[in-house]
């Protein structure tokens, strides 16, 4: 039970390792799916904010984590 | 195959190698540990068991695979390999900036000894089966995501055997040398190739995402280079902006 327990961790981590990058990837995901699917947005505008989203994201959570590196 | 089909191709077979790669290392410095400390027998009796396990895993998903229709299955392998691949990127842009340490294969490989050596104090009498489950669970837990990522980049356009046997190579490449060195494999650029394979992974990601979406993304599949060479300045940009003073890193 205890290597069950530990792969489903490990599972659940690869993909949450940093809460706030999960949720802001799925809800940047969730806007561009209502943008493409609802508002028929063109596929440049679409992709392009999909990719500078993802882009975004991953300089605002590696500076997040050192700055809380830094601080302690 | 097509130059159109190769510019996928050669991505999805390159990123399986090297995340296979990666994975292989970590996996084979815990198999190593376990074999000085108890012999070949339970580190290999592990191993095995784990990739047992593992091609139960492969032989049970495949044929699933090809029953899901394909844009909902490129929209939840993208958003999959988004979370995953960014989530490489960023721990390996804090460790190319010195904000958090480099993997240290050495480092593992004693601490390993040592609990397994701490376990023999206790237990003497189930070491082998504490030491064969040890390896088992590295490889099973190294080899999970191997798997994934091999799914992952392969799954959105049929790619799933070459990118496997890329996967399948590295394997045996590291475990070639890990047996011929008999050392942990302290001298593989381990943050070099996870940037590596963070920026493919996100590219894969961003690329498979927007296709389950139904984007055409210009260029078709030549935008997965686009998206590489966009992640890769960005995470160059992004460790050269947090880089740490190297007195402060040390610290």
């Amino acid at each position: 039970m205890n290597i069950i327990r530990e792969v489903l961790k490990e599972l659940v981590g690869m993909f949450l390792a940093d809460a706030r990058l999960t949720l802001a990837t799925l809800f940047l995901v969730a806007v561009v799916a209502a943008l493409v699917g609802v508002w028929r947005v063109g596929p440049l505008v679409g992709g392009g904010i999909l990719v500078l989203g993802c882009l975004a994201i991953l300089v605002e959570a590696a500076s997040r984590e050192a700055r809380r590196v830094s601080r302690q | 195959m097509d130059p159109i089909a190769w510019s996928v191709a050669a991505p999805a077979v390159g990123s399986a190698f090297l995340a296979s790669l990666v994975e292989a290392v970590e996996a084979f410095t815990i198999v190593l540990a376990v074999a000085t400390l108890r012999g070949w027998r339970p580190a290999a009796c592990g191993a095995a068991g784990a990739l047992g396990v593992l091609g139960v895993l492969i032989a049970g998903l495949g044929p699933l695979l090809d029953r899901v229709p394909l844009h909902p299955l490129q929209l939840a392998i993208g958003v999959l390999l988004l979370l995953l691949g960014m989530g490489w990127l960023r721990k390996a842009i804090l460790r190319a900036a010195g904000v958090i340490p480099l993997h240290d294969e050495a480092a593992i490989f004693a601490s390993e000894t040592g609990q397994l050596a701490d376990s023999a104090r206790h237990q003497p009498t189930s070491l082998d089966w504490i030491a064969g489950l040890t390896a088992f669970k590295a490889v099973l837990l190294e080899g999970l995501e191997v798997v994934f990522i091999v799914i992952a980049v392969g799954a959105g356009r049929g790619l799933l055997w070459p990118a496997g046997v890329g996967a399948l190579a590295a394997c045996l490449a590291i475990l070639a040398i890990g047996v011929a060195v008999r050392k942990p494999l302290a001298k593989v650029p381990e943050n070099t190739l996870k940037f590596g394979i963070g920026v493919m992974l996100s590219a894969f990601g961003v690329f498979w995402t927007g296709e389950g979406l139904g984007i055409n993304w210009p260029g078709q599949d030549f935008a997965l280079g686009a998206f590489a060479v966009l992640f890769l300045s960005v995470g160059i940009a992004a460790a050269s902006m947090l880089r740490r003073p190297a007195a402060e890193a040390i610290q």
